[in-house]
């Protein structure tokens, strides 16, 4: 039984994807961080090969649907080590029954991708609104962020478009890069908490930090609490990093 | 971008901010969806169709927009408010700027959605709406701001300042509040009801005839691209629901509003002609909202749900089961035929679910496992449905029996009454069980009441 290993990119998932597909045994697909030693499989690691990965890209695209090769990246961002290989079996059933198998929302596949699609997905939008900007210069934004599953990709056209006059940088602690702006593209960079910490402590206060969190404590209503409700949709993890309930 | 408040200043903002925030809780529209605007390469802001939550207060609701009045000044005294003129209470005004770089500000950390910009009546309606009018004009025009403007139009103001400030607004309100003439002259006697639908019909027309240009012209201007919304107050006045939805379903029907809030009365004040609770009835708007929603997404009519001879909804029951009892010759329906209408009005059947139906019931006829990964909720389900032409209820299809199933434990009706404390020592020696804890004296209703499966999506959950 093999195992193979990829560079955590996702062309290199496409790649593992183009060799694995045709194994007849049990296999597995493993981002090289969450490498773990085991004894029973053989492992393989797998050299991103661009023409591999865009032979891969395009089949799902045309021959499947646009809809399955977004669930694919989708999946490839939601954060579980076994979820490369459940990748694996999403696309092998779709090429075996065609892309309509996605309608089947009984199928125990098809329900587990749209769990883990709809949580990144969900995950996503939630950012749009739990990113904190700290003004650490004059017009320089800074936040620092730790999202279950890696959604720097999917959040960056939103901010790029809403902060469009303004430099700012989402930190990502969890992977330790960053989208940084700086009016003109958005980039990502690997970025260490070493790095953000520094950014941190040569700011001043930033006024508007107590002036929101009065705003918070003066609009909630004492006769309605609520706290099984806030945290359903405000889970605490997420809690660091909201100045106003930090 | 502003300079830093002084420190001096900075104090004077921040209890501002304080009263005139809390001054402007108890209104609750506070969604920021719906509406389109387009940013601009190098301005600030941006408006989602989805809607985006910042945050979310420890009563669990969702804050999406900075929402302030301008002042809690007040000419008037409306009984149920506790802005009324007659009331002690500490009192302040923003200045247009203050507003400005609050919301500007706030942004630009992300804190926020945009606006959400209403006001007590100081001096008199014009002038109160001129100075709202001013704060939408310096950020639309001066600061180039394309995030989410929501105003109230001050019932009473002209019509030339309701047509300018929709000119820069997202999404438009006037607050009916009281759901009957009746109510009104008790408990606002100083506002007209003419005053309040004049301005709402305005708004309507307004946004009709620009659509209309708009199709026409690329170019014309957009107005209120997020629609109109209004508020009522529920458990302040003796008004049914039946009332209250009807009068939501010609709103909808009428004036095309986008959405009409309930509000649960938080006893603020007392007065002869208020009525002395104890606690919001939170379950009684739940239920109102949920009745809501079916008019909006689920074609039910408000005369279907609830009738002279039941004019409330039995709090026990959400209004779709409640509706289901009472139509029981509909049922049991045949999952793997019933067309989509009739699918979404199966207890337990929500939107989504149904869709899924659909889409998987096209491939293969499904059995009843399969629906249960479908999110059909079977609990409510089972008792309305044939599955392959077979019917699964527990205790057959027979009113009573499914009521008796479906009767939550504990009688909602004790935990919702508005007029009494809670007396749960009561009801737990008529449930023959021992009170385990002592409970405060301000006993509140116990949350997993509130979070029962129906649970308050109704609150947050824009579509
Ligand atoms: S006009 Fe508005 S703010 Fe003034 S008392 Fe009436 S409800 Fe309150």
């Amino acid at each position: 039984m093999k195992e193979y290993i990829y560079d955590n990119s996702f062309d290199g998932l496409l790649t593992a994807i183009f060799y694995a597909y045709s194994e007849k045994d049990a296999v597995r697909i493993t981002k090289d961080m969450n490498d773990l030693p085991n004894l029973f499989y053989e492992k393989v690691t797998v050299i991103t090969e661009q023409d591999k990965a865009e032979r891969v890209y395009t089949s799902l695209n045309s021959k499947l649907s646009y809809e399955t090769l977004s669930n694919v990246y989708y999946l490839y961002l939601y954060n579980d080590p076994a979820v490369d290989t459940l990748i694996l079996s999403y696309v092998k059933l779709c090429f075996k029954c065609s892309s309509t198998i996605n309608l089947a929302k009984n199928n125990d596949i098809i329900r587990t991708v749209d769990k883990y699609v709809r949580r990144v997905y969900g995950e996503a939008h939630r950012f749009h609104g739990f990113v904190r900007f700290k003004e650490v210069a004059p017009s320089v934004f800074y936040a620092q962020i730790e999202p279950d599953h890696d959604i720097l990709p999917l959040i960056v056209s939103h901010f790029k478009e809403r902060f469009s006059d303004q430099y700012f940088i989402i930190h990502d602690l969890r992977r330790e890069y960053a989208i940084i702006y700086d009016l003109k593209e958005a980039y990502f960079k690997d970025f260490s908490i070493e790095e953000g910490k520094k950014i941190v402590l040569s700011s001043q206060t930033d006024c508007f930090e107590s002036l929101f969190k009065s705003f918070y404590q003066a609009v909630t209503i004492e006769e309605r609490k609520n706290e099984r409700q806030r945290r359903s949709f405000m889970p605490k993890r997420y809690w660091k990093h909201l100045i106003e309930v930090k | 971008m502003f300079d830093i408040i002084e420190d001096g200043d900075k104090m004077d903002l921040n209890q501002k901010l304080e009263i005139l925030s809390a001054a402007a809780k108890y209104d609750v529209s506070c969604s920021s969806s719906g509406s389109k605007r387009s940013s601009k390469a190098g301005s600030l802001g941006s408006v989602s169709a989805a809607g985006i939550c910042h945050s979310f207060t420890p009563d669990g609701r969702c804050i999406s927009l900075l929402k302030v009045l301008l002042t809690n000044y007040c000419i008037y005294d409306c009984a149920y408010c506790a802005n009324r003129k007659s009331n002690d209470t500490p009192r302040a005004a923003f200045t247009v700027d203050e507003v400005v770089n609050l919301t500007i500000n706030f942004y630009r950390r992300n804190y926020i959605e945009g606006l959400f910009l209403s006001s007590a009546v100081i001096q008199n309606p014009n002038y109160t709406m001129e100075m709202l009018t001013q704060v939408l004009q310096n950020l639309r025009t001066k600061q180039n701001f394309s995030g989410y403007i929501h105003v109230k139009a001050i019932p009473g103001a002209s019509q030339e300042l309701i047509d300018k400030a929709g000119l820069y607004a997202d999404r438009m309100s006037v607050n009916i509040e009281l759901p009957s003439d009746h109510s009104l002259k008790l408990l606002a006697p100083e506002k007209k009801k003419e005053d309040i639908f004049k301005p709402m019909k305005q708004i309507s027309t307004n946004i009709t005839a620009h659509l209309a240009e708009r199709k026409k012209f690329k170019k014309a201007p957009i107005y209120v691209p997020g629609g109109q919304s209004t508020q009522l107050i529920i458990g302040a006045t003796p008004d049914s629901d039946l009332s209250i939805l009807s009068l939501s379903q010609k709103l909808y029907d009428k004036y095309s509003l986008k959405r009409v809030y309930y509000s649960a009365y938080v006893p603020v004040n007392t007065g002869a002609n208020l009525p002395a609770i104890q606690n919001p009835p939170t379950l009684r708007e739940h239920r109102l909202y949920q009745g809501d929603w079916l008019l909006r997404f689920y074609g039910f009519r408000a005369e279907e749900l609830l009738n002279e001879k039941n004019p409330d909804f039995d709090i026990n029951f959400d209004p779709k089961t409640n509706w289901a009892l009472n139509n029981l010759q509909l049922f049991p329906i045949e999952i793997n035929t019933a067309p989509f209408d009739m699918l979404l009005r199966v207890p337990g059947i929500g939107v989504r679910s149904a869709q899924k139906i659909l889409s998987s019931r096209h491939l293969a006829p499904l059995n009843y496992e399969d629906l249960k990964k479908l999110g059909v909720v079977l609990k409510r389900a089972q008792h309305f449905i044939t599955c392959r032409s077979k019917y699964h209820g527990a205790v057959g299809l027979n009113e009573t029996n499914i009521r008796t199933v479906l009767r939550p434990k504990l009688d909602l009706n004790i935990a919702d009454n508005p007029y009494q404390q809670l007396n749960l020592f009561d009801h737990m020696r008529d449930a023959k069980m021992q009170p385990a804890v002592i409970f405060p004296k301000h006993f509140q209703i116990p949350q997993k009441l509130l979070l029962a499966e129906d649970a308050l999506t109704s609150l947050t959950g824009e579509i």
